[in-house]
Order: C-alpha cells, then sequence, then structure tokens
C-alpha cells in the first residue's frame, strides 16, 4: 500500500499550531479545502500531513465589537454573505462575499482560507484592503495582528510563518456617510474568478468634496493593489469626471498587470482604468448624503 | 427515398407523455450508473500518460510498480505487442490508436502504461514509480505545422479498419492528411464567372470539451472465456466489435451492457477506455473498474479546432451562384470518426442554400493534440459558424438586410441541397420568418445605445444531416396479460430515449404506458443497433420499433379475426382490446388472444435501414435520409467599454416533423441553447506546448444558469402530415454562434471570425475601429 496521507484534527489553536511547528512545510491547514482540493487534484501540492482546523472551537464568530466587524477563520463565505450583523454593519462585506463562485463552493469556503491562500484571483483580499482590515494570527509563540495591505507578499505567499494560523480578520467599521461597492468583472461565465475586482470607498464632506476616498484593485497583479497617493487626489475635491479619471489613470498606469486565461496585461489595465472609475463612481452614488 | 412504413399520428398518447418516465429516480439520485457498479474482488485502474507532446518510447521500466504492494498488474505497449492472441490498435476508421503507447506518444495525456491495484491511491502511487525514458520529437501543435508536414504524427502506413459505407478514405501518405472528402457540383469556375460580388473569409474555431457529468468508465471481467463489460458507452455495438477484433474473439465472446449515461454528447461513441480496461481484467482475472477523473476526461476527445476558407459568389439580386470552402479540421492525435466528421462538416458548408455551384474540400489533419471525434452537431457547428457569419458579412458589405438575403436563398420544397439530392420536407423559411419575429427583426433599426451599452440582434439558421446509411433493430414480446416488453439497444442518456421508445410502441397498440417496459442494452439479449447519435435514436430506432409492434398488431388482428369471426378490415385495436369497429362490446383482450394460441408470447422484430451515400469523388448523392433544420435569433447586449458582450434574449427554433416527447424537446433544445452559447462567449481548450493549459472545471469555463439568457422561447415545430419523426437533439445547437456574433456585429462593428467572442477579442476591434492602437 501506498503511504497515506496522515490527516491531524486538533480541537485547539495551540494543538494545530504545535502539529504545524512539528511537521514543517510537510504539513497544510485545510478548512473548506476548495482551495486546497483543486491544488491537491492537479498535483501542485503534496503534502505529507493535512491539519484540519474545523474542530476548532471558538473561530466561526461573527460580531461586531469597538467599532470593527470580526469574522472568525471559520466563517464560510455564505455565513459573511448571509449574516444580519455583517449586512448591517460593514453590507458590501456580505454582498462581496456573495459574489464569490457558487453557493456550493460558498457553503465551504473559509475567511481564513481566502486569507490564507494569497491567490491573486479571489475577491476578498481586495475589499478588506481597502477596509483597512487586520488579519489575526497565532503561532507557538502567540498571537500577532497583520494588516492587510502588510499580508499579501505575493502569489500564493503571505507574512503568515509555516506554524502560524490565520484566526481572524477584523475590519473596521467604515465612518456613516461611507459609500462603498465591490465590482467583480468577469470575462467568462459568472461563476469564473474575476478578471479584475476594484473595491471602493467614497465619503463626501457637507460642502460636498471628498473627505475619504479608497480604491483597491484585485486579481490584476500578483496581490491586491492599493495608492494612496493616487486617492489622495480626490482629497477635499469635487467629484467630477476629470477626478476620477486621473485616479483611474494612475492606478492603470500603476498596476503590474498579468496575462492569464481571463484577459491579456494590456486588456487587464484596461479593465482596471475602467473599473476603477466605475466603483469610485458607484461608491459615491452609494454614499448617503452627508 | 427509403421505403418504411408511414404510421398515422394518433396524438392520443403524446399529450399525456411524461417527459421521464424515471424522472422521478433520477432526481433523487437513485439510478444506477456503470460506475455504481461493484464486483467481487474488483480492482482499480489508473494509467500512466505521456507527458510529451510527440516523443518516441525510448524504454519504459516497470519493476517498482510492480514491487509496490497491492498493486495486481502493470502493463506496457510492449506487452500488448508481444502477445499473439492481442492485435493491440483501435480506433472506428484506421486502427491507429494502440490500446497502450507501442510506438510513440502523440499527445500530453497518450496512455503509456496501466496499472490494477487494490485501491486507487495504491494504483496512483505505483504510476509515480514507473520510469520512461522518451526521445522527444518535433511537436505538431498547429493546422499550419501540420501541413508543413516537417514532422510527421503517424510515419506508419495506416491499418484500415472494417469499411463504413459512409466514408470514403482518402489518405495521403508521408503527410499530416488523415482523410480528404471531395464535394463538386455544378461548375465552380461557370457560377464565380457569374457572380457579381465574390467574398473570401477564414473562420477559426477551437477544441472545446463536451463535458458529460458522468466521465467516461467502464468495468471489465471475463467469466468462462467471455469478455463482459459494464460500460458507459454510447454505442454498445461498435464497442463489442472492436474488442472482439482485439482478441481476436468471436463477437458472441464479448458481452457489452450499458445502464443509464450522465450524458454523452458524441464524447462516449466508439471504444475509448474499453479495450485497456478489459486486458488488465484478462491478465489480472478480475474485475477491472476505470473511471477517469475530470482531468483526463480532457484529454480523452475533444470537438474538432477548426479553419475554413469560404468563397462565395453572389449577384446583385441576392443570389448565391457560387461556394467554394477549404475545410481544415484538427483531428489531433488519433483519427477517431474524424474521416467521418470532415465530411458532414464539410458537405455542410454548402449550407441551408439553393446554391448551383458548390465545391468543398475537407480536410482532417493529424496533429500533437488530444484527439477530437463527435461532438454535438457533428461538424456542422464548425460549418455553420462559416458561412452563417459570411451570410451576415456579405449583407453588410453590398447594404442588405441580412434576413432579406437569408430569404433569396435559402432552400424550397424540391430544390437540390449541396449534396445534389432535392431538399424534401422544407422549412428553413418558416423557422428564420419566426425567430426573427420573435426576436423582434427590424432592418432599419441595427442597435440602441444607453450609456457605454449597446443592443442588437442576430439571426442564423443550419441544415445538418443524421448518419445515412444507418441501421436500427427492434423486438417485441407481447405477453399473456396483454403487456408489451421492448428489446432495443438504445442508449438513454438523459434524452428520455427510454420514455419516446415506451409511448411510440404503446401508441400503435393503444396501451398504457404502464404495460410498457423497455430494455436496457445488452449485446447478448437486445438485438443490433448502429449507435445512439447523431439525433437518429427517436426517428431510426423508433421507427424499427412501431414496425416490430405494429407486426404485433397484425398479429393480435388475425387472431382476433378467428376468435370474434369478423373480417380482419373491420376491426380495430383499442385499450388492450380488439375488438368490431361500431360494436365496442364485441371486443376480446390481448391477453385472450394470447393464451388462446398457447404461445407464451406473441413475438415480432423489425429492421429499419436507412439507404444513401455519397460519390467518393464528387460527394454528389443522398447526403442524409433526411435533413435536420434549425434557425436561432440572439439579442445581445455589449458594453463598449469592456467588450463583454451579454446575450439577453435567445429565441430556437427546429424543425421536429412529429412530435413524439414534447417535454423532452423543449428541454433538448434548451441544452443546444447552453451549449451554443458557451461555445460562443466562453469555450476553449487552450494549449502551450502541447500541454494542456485549462483541463478542469475550474480553469475551463461552461455556462452556469446565471449565464443563460433571461428571456429563452422556443418553437419546436410540428407538422403532423409529414408523419416523419426529425431528430432535434444537436440541430438547435449550430445557430447559437454565428447568431451571437452577427448580434454583436450589428452592436458593435466588430466582427469576430474567431471563436470563442471574448470582451478582449470585442475590445480590441472596438479600438482598432477608432483608430486606437492595440498592444499585442
Amino acid at each position: 500500500m501506498s503511504e497515506p496521507l496522515r490527516l491531524f484534527e486538533p480541537t485547539s489553536v495551540e494543538a494545530a499550531v504545535g502539529v504545524l511547528a512539528a511537521l514543517g512545510d510537510d504539513a497544510k491547514v485545510v478548512a473548506g479545502a476548495t482551495a486546497l482540493t483543486l491544488l491537491y487534484r492537479q498535483r501542485l501540492i503534496a503534502p505529507g500531513a493535512l491539519v484540519s482546523i474545523g474542530r476548532i472551537p471558538g473561530l466561526d464568530g461573527i460580531e461586531v465589537a469597538d467599532g470593527e466587524l470580526h469574522l472568525g477563520a471559520l466563517v464560510t463565505h455564505r455565513a459573511v454573505e448571509l449574516s444580519p450583523v455583517v449586512r448591517s454593519a460593514i453590507p458590501v462585506v456580505a454582498s462581496t462575499f456573495g459574489k464569490v463562485a457558487n453557493v456550493r463552493v460558498r457553503n465551504a469556503a473559509t475567511v481564513g482560507g481566502v486569507l490564507a491562500e494569497s491567490d491573486y484571483a479571489s475577491d476578498p483580499p481586495a475589499l478588506f484592503l481597502a477596509l483597512d482590515a487586520v488579519v489575526d494570527v497565532q503561532g507557538p509563540g502567540g498571537r500577532r495582528s497583520i494588516p492587510v495591505a502588510e499580508f499579501f507578499i505575493a502569489f500564493y505567499e503571505t507574512a503568515l510563518a509555516h506554524d502560524e494560523l490565520v484566526t481572524g480578520v477584523r475590519v473596521p467599521i467604515p465612518p456613516a456617510g461611507t459609500g462603498a461597492v465591490y465590482h467583480k468583472f468577469v470575462t467568462r461565465s459568472s461563476e469564473d474568478r474575476p478578471c479584475v475586482g476594484v473595491a471602493g470607498l467614497v465619503r463626501l464632506d457637507a460642502d460636498g468634496t471628498v473627505a475619504d476616498l479608497r480604491v483597491a484593485v484585485g486579481a490584476a497583479a500578483e496581490t491586491p493593489q492599493r495608492y494612496r497617493d493616487a486617492e489622495a487626489l480626490a482629497l477635499g475635491q469635487r467629484l467630477d469626471p476629470d477626478v476620477i479619471a486621473r485616479i483611474a489613470d494612475a492606478y492603470a498606469d500603476r498596476v503590474d498587470t498579468l496575462d492569464d486565461m481571463r484577459g491579456s496585461a494590456w486588456y487587464r489595465t484596461e479593465m482596471v482604468r475602467v473599473w476603477v472609475r466605475r466603483a469610485i463612481e458607484s461608491a459615491a452614488a452609494t454614499a448617503p448624503a452627508p | 427515398m427509403d421505403s418504411h412504413p408511414s404510421f398515422a399520428p394518433s396524438g392520443t398518447q403524446i399529450d399525456k407523455v411524461p417527459g421521464m418516465l424515471d424522472a422521478n429516480l433520477r432526481v433523487r439520485g437513485r439510478v444506477p450508473y456503470a460506475m455504481d457498479a461493484t464486483l467481487p474482488g474488483m480492482l482499480h485502474a489508473k494509467l500512466l500518460r505521456s507527458p510529451h507532446a510527440h516523443a518516441r518510447l525510448v524504454s519504459i521500466d516497470t519493476s517498482r510498480a510492480k514491487a509496490l504492494p497491492g498493486v495486481v498488474a502493470v502493463l506496457t505497449g510492449a506487452d500488448l505487442a508481444n502477445r499473439d492472441d492481442i492485435y493491440p490498435y483501435y480506433g472506428p476508421i484506421f486502427r491507429d490508436q494502440a490500446i497502450l503507447v507501442i510506438d510513440k506518444a502523440r499527445f500530453v495525456g497518450d496512455p503509456v502504461a496501466a496499472v490494477a491495484a487494490v485501491d486507487l491511491d495504491t494504483a496512483q502511487a505505483a504510476l509515480d514509480l514507473i520510469q520512461v525514458e522518451w526521445q522527444e520529437l518535433e511537436p505538431v501543435l498547429t493546422l499550419d505545422a501540420a501541413l508543413a508536414a516537417t514532422s510527421i504524427v503517424h510515419d506508419e502506413p495506416a491499418r484500415l479498419g472494417q469499411t463504413f459505407a459512409d466514408i470514403i478514405v482518402h489518405t495521403e501518405a508521408d503527410t499530416n492528411i488523415c482523410n480528404h472528402f471531395k464535394l463538386r457540383k455544378g461548375d465552380i469556375e461557370a457560377g464565380f464567372a457569374a457572380a457579381d460580388h465574390i467574398f473570401e473569409d477564414v473562420f477559426t474555431s477551437p477544441p472545446v470539451q463536451h463535458v458529460p457529468m458522468e466521465t467516461h468508465n467502464c468495468v471489465a471481467w471475463w467469466e468462462n472465456g467471455t469478455l463482459r463489460l459494464i460500460s458507459s458507452t454510447q454505442m454498445p455495438f461498435a464497442v463489442r466489435a472492436a474488442l472482439a477484433e482485439i482478441f481476436k474473439l468471436p463477437q458472441t465472446r464479448v458481452r457489452i451492457t450499458v445502464p443509464t449515461l450522465g450524458g454523452g454528447y458524441g464524447a462516449k461513441t466508439y471504444p475509448k477506455l474499453e479495450p485497456v480496461t478489459a486486458v488488465l481484467a484478462q491478465v489480472t482475472n478480475r474485475p477491472v473498474r476505470l473511471h477517469l477523473t475530470r482531468e483526463e476526461e480532457f484529454v480523452t476527445i475533444t470537438k474538432h479546432g477548426m479553419q475554413i476558407r469560404m468563397k462565395t459568389g453572389v449577384t446583385n439580386e441576392g443570389k448565391i451562384v457560387a461556394r467554394q470552402s477549404t475545410c481544415h479540421f484538427n483531428t489531433g492525435a488519433y483519427a477517431d470518426i474524424g474521416p467521418r466528421l470532415i465530411k458532414n462538416g464539410g458537405f455542410g458548408t454548402g449550407g441551408p442554400h439553393h446554391i448551383a455551384n458548390v465545391s468543398v474540400d475537407s480536410y482532417a489533419i493529424y496533429t500533437n493534440l488530444a484527439p477530437a471525434g463527435a461532438f454535438r452537431g457533428y461538424g456542422v457547428s464548425q460549418a455553420a459558424w462559416a458561412y452563417e457569419s459570411q451570410m451576415d458579412m456579405i449583407s453588410e458589405r453590398l447594404g442588405w438586410d441580412p434576413l432579406w438575403f437569408r430569404m433569396q436563398n435559402l432552400l424550397n420544397e424540391g430544390e437540390s441541397i449541396m449534396t445534389g439530392e432535392p431538399m424534401v420536407d422544407a422549412h428553413f423559411k418558416e423557422l428564420l420568418a419566426t425567430s426573427a419575429e420573435r426576436i423582434g427583426w427590424d432592418p432599419d433599426q441595427k442597435a440602441s445605445r444607453a450609456g457605454s451599452k449597446v443592443r442588437a440582434k442576430g439571426l442564423a439558421v443550419i441544415i445538418k444531416a443524421s448518419v445515412t446509411p444507418s441501421t436500427s433493430t427492434a423486438s417485441v414480446k407481447l405477453n399473456e396479460d396483454g403487456s408489451l416488453q421492448i428489446l432495443s439497444s438504445a442508449v438513454e442518456m438523459g434524452q428520455g430515449a427510454e420514455t419516446t421508445l415506451s409511448v411510440l410502441g404503446a401508441e400503435v397498440l393503444d396501451l398504457r404506458l404502464d404495460q410498457v417496459s423497455i430494455t436496457r442494452p445488452d449485446t447478448d439479449h437486445t438485438p443490433y443497433d448502429q449507435g445512439t447519435s447523431s439525433s437518429r435514436n427517436t426517428y431510426s430506432m423508433g421507427t424499427a420499433v412501431k414496425m416490430a409492434v405494429t407486426d404485433i398488431r397484425e398479429q393480435l388482428l388475425k387472431l382476433g379475426s378467428d376468435a370474434l369471426e369478423v373480417a380482419v378490415g373491420d376491426l380495430e385495436v383499442v385499450a388492450g382490446q380488439v375488438r368490431a369497429k361500431g360494436a365496442p362490446t364485441r371486443a376480446i383482450g390481448y391477453g385472450e388472444l394470447v393464451r388462446r394460441v398457447r404461445a407464451g408470447n406473441l413475438l415480432a422484430t423489425a429492421v429499419y435501414a436507412s439507404n444513401g451515400g455519397l460519390d467518393p469523388e464528387t460527394g454528389q448523392g443522398i447526403g442524409s435520409v433526411h435533413w435536420h433544420q434549425a434557425a436561432g435569433a440572439a439579442e445581445v447586449e455589449v458594453d463598449l467599454d469592456t467588450g463583454r458582450v451579454e446575450v439577453l434574449k435567445y429565441h430556437a427554433g427546429v424543425y421536429a416533423g412529429r412530435i413524439a416527447n414534447p417535454a423532452q424537446c423543449e428541454l433538448q433544445t434548451e441544452g443546444n441553447i447552453a451549449f451554443g452559447l458557451g461555445q460562443a462567449l466562453y469555450e476553449e481548450m487552450i494549449y502551450d506546448g502541447g500541454q494542456l493549459q485549462n483541463g478542469n472545471l475550474a480553469d475551463y469555463m461552461i455556462v452556469s444558469m446565471e449565464d443563460m439568457p433571461k428571456e429563452i422561447s422556443l418553437d419546436v415545430l410540428e407538422h403532423l402530415e409529414s408523419h416523419d419523426i426529425h431528430g432535434i437533439g444537436e440541430s438547435s445547437l449550430p445557430p447559437c454562434m454565428p447568431a451571437v456574433a452577427n448580434a454583436v456585429f450589428r452592436a458593435t462593428g466588430v466582427r469576430i471570425t474567431d471563436l470563442p467572442i471574448t470582451p478582449e477579442k470585442v475590445l480590441r476591434g472596438l479600438r482598432a475601429a477608432a483608430g486606437q492602437e492595440v498592444n499585442a
């Protein structure tokens, strides 16, 4: 008989990271298994052991505390999509998770998984980046928090050490009056991953000028991209088409777009230009009047 | 024309047809498939596949794999080539495919070795222990490379198999030309000389996947010298014949049974996994199952990638007077049924038009890609992509309404088709007119714009053959209680064959459906059928069933005449009884008649064989027992900023002759729309250096329900006076792709001639039209 794949099912985060520390790179963490199964079937990974974290209690919470939305690592995409807590706190988080793949995938895929996998073609990372979310992780040495802006390093690479586990994500609730959208643009079936995805947030001052504007572009480069100097072009300005176009052009110029079967680098650059503009326009349109 | 009995439509049962008799079981997952068969001691097989597109097999070492505990057998091509009792090649026309690679691998995925082990994980682990040494050869990855012939995919003389009545072999040695079909109608030079305008365009479409939900699978075992197989095949008799040849056995020593299939779409025609599984079962003397993963399914059989150069001459009055087509179908590494498909795809380029002068050269070309074979539409999707796109391109160039231009050329009753035969039962104009009306066709309004979104409509109409000549046979038994059993080798693959054939049989004797049963194919017990393919089952097997049941009816009427002392002509069959017309009390039940003559059961067998065939040099003759006809109309919305196309509305029209199962007709037509829109917008197998880049369902996109148009309308056209059932399983598919492309053109002015119609292609076209620079 061939060597069987070893399966660990720890019941605490401490035990899980203990196994990871002991096994090193030979072990892979598995939660919903939607990503791992594909990689495994295509033989892109060949782990000797799986650490299934589904039996760890306390990682599936959704709650609001201290002005932040807390999502546990084991919360499924479907749970985020349907949660009244999420819908009330930051509606765009619910709607974005509802745009991922199809309902079968959303019922299994988890919040921790989509972060730890760091697949460039996932939807939530760009939104988390625009929302200034923070990833909570735990390793043998204890807990730490990593801003999303520092979490994604490259395609399939994060700031996580091999023996660290994502335990959850905290998303600051934007101030009242903020309009927020996530545009997922697919070039093939509606169940495809995005060719580009753009998260946009806009908040206006009472005089109609921009108090806050945030844009993050996903699926166009190895990691989600956000340029604060480009965002700043709008601060204190009225959101006229000129300003929006300058921001869109800045993103199009700066995102080092990649090439895959959903679109060439040239096409992605053009789509960044279109969807950054559209994201700002629709975020502004959904922003309640101050 | 064929002589077969004509059946008056009664219509009594049809209104009550339930669609699928076993729908309830299907929805609840209670219908057994081949993969559900588990036999005592059964082993599991895995195949080692070539990592190279084109490479000579230098050496192979299986010793470590054989030594792995749990491995029962490891088989290579050399093991097969060394055996006198096995002929190690198969393929329906050319025996060009070795059961396992003997001399060289011809595509990435070509099976090189096979392992049978106690479980799948062990079989998989054993594959990793097989050492293969390859000598890489220049791969032939494109049609151009194939035609340049600097590297030859098959460098041995062709091994011809049994002859097919409808296929002429024109193979050219030392080239990559697998086969050449020719059609010459009229005088092509004179035709072009008479034309006021001549247009020449090139159209391409990529290989795509069938994506049956059930991947290929079978279980094989040997029982006292007889090979037994449970297989997911559309063609049990073709598989039986191939296995009998491989094992040098009489066909009676090979027995194939076929449960219901989870979709076929042409992928499951002709042998695929059965030969290697049967050899593994033989050498292990145990049952062996082989069940492909989705990734393996992608490299087992595909639709033909194609390039068609089409030259069409028209007069100022809008008449097409000449058409010349040069078609190159990429048949991949092995011919499979490519040599026949290029014939249908080739003459198919004549289209549903009355054209006096037609010349076609259609080639099946070998390359080092996965083999291509039968695929829903059978070459006509590729042909129609060319001619129905070009109809609109010509209309645009000459300022004509595309609907008007089509109407000037569509075949009328009796006009000659490209094969020279007269069109019988022509309904193209009716189908197209209805499609135009349903979509709201307005020749004066090309498009309407709102913001960045533009809407427009497109049309298409096609002709398709059904395999001719072909044969179906059926046997029936009427039991002592008056119930009817149909023995048929029709394969149920979700299309409702069993329900439809039951209805057709029940109708002849005016029985209730619960009094009729139908068997699944079992080559030992059910009579011959050519195969469930080519949209032929309801027509061809349906005719055989009705002929056999009509024989029973005649037997009953004779017996009833004796019993009731009434002349046969004064009797009728009603609700399970033979009775005197106008005197319903003078009646006797079927069962009573069977019991009286102590026959046990009444038996009848019928053969339905259609006639036809084409001249090998001219392609003239009878191309199809009858011609399938369909039209389509699409309304699309294009986002000018992104190039993305959304199909808002689709209408499909198909000629059914007489409808046997209304619900299934509609569902098959909707299925064709899903197939067609996927191929129009998303589907293509993407290769890099011979390596498939998207051979899984995360990277390869088919339509989801959310991609379907919000509005779909169907016109399953019935003409009861025709008495003839037309297959509808494929015909409404080919119009989808050109109808969408034509709508996209009317919306944007961008003409896409290379499927699929991706947003990027449309945006590049828009930028080019605006004179803007577009990077490569």
